[in-house]
């Protein structure tokens, strides 16, 4: 994996995710510049950063989580 | 009325933080479900959109009786919703792909978290260097709220250093968790 690649894997592991204007939860713009083997990678290590997220948090909650208590208010 | 019942009426009631609890204990499973599907769909994207409709459907889903109803339902809605997705885009010609992912076996049940891991990733935290360490904690400040650019501007560091040092962390992390006898792709997944 090249030195951008790794920056895009990077941003697609974070929880933020943008609106579309129907209101739907948008893709990350980096995950359409990675190619298969970069999504595959940036998945695996999503799956094991939202569970350090968890760990680290009092309540549990990963960034997935809190992102989405923010959308509803909570 | 069983425990999962119990917080399907809170999430109807509309109590957020059931609803966060619920959340946490079946974000893995759900996430580990739409691994089929990692090449073809933002999944993080298609999770929260998944959980999101849990949330404003919970008032009216009418509960089974099993064991891990709502769950269940969210991993049916988690796949409709990434199928949606992988349409939009125009990817209707692999069909024959589509269908091994809709055939993928996934197993069902919500995850407790280990607190002995817990405490060995904590351990492992206080040890991270100073910008990787600021990087990560910018992340879990953040929860998911700002983006990397907003981020990276709060600690004076271009987008790249940014990601770069948030590598540096979870590589360390890794390592810490490895030497400490934690193997991730095993102990988590």
């Amino acid at each position: 994996m090249t030195r951008d690649e790794e920056l895009l894997l990077e941003q697609v592991t974070s929880a933020h995710r943008e609106r579309g204007v129907d209101g739907a939860i948008r893709s990350h713009p980096a995950w359409h510049d990675l190619d298969d083997e970069g999504r595959r990678e940036a998945f695996e290590a999503t799956v094991v950063l939202r569970q350090l997220e968890a760990a680290l948090d009092p309540r549990g909650q990963s960034s997935t989580v809190r992102a989405l208590l923010a959308r509803i208010g909570g | 009325m069983n425990e999962e019942q119990m917080t399907l009426a809170a999430m109807a009631r509309g109590d957020a933080s059931a609803f966060a609890r619920w959340a946490a204990s079946v974000e893995v499973p759900l996430r580990l479900s739409l691994r089929a599907f990692a090449t073809s769909v933002d999944t993080e994207a298609v999770l929260q959109e998944t959980l999101l409709r849990i949330w404003q459907i919970a008032p009216r889903f009418t509960h089974d009786g099993k064991p891990n109803a709502l769950l269940r339902f969210a991993m049916r809605t988690a796949r409709n919703v990434a199928v949606s997705e992988w349409r939009r885009q125009g990817r209707t010609e692999q069909k024959e792909l589509l269908e091994q992912h809709l055939a993928a076996e996934v197993e069902v049940a919500p995850i407790t978290p280990d607190p002995h891991l817990r405490e060995q990733i904590v351990n492992c935290r206080q040890k991270l260097p100073a910008s990787p360490k600021a990087a990560l904690e910018q992340r879990l400040l953040a929860g998911g709220h700002e983006d990397d650019t907003t981020l990276a501007g709060r600690l004076g560091m271009s987008l790249n250093t940014f990601l770069q040092n948030f590598t540096r962390a979870r590589k360390f992390l890794r390592e810490c968790l490895e030497k400490a006898g934690v193997r991730l792709d095993t102990e988590l997944t």
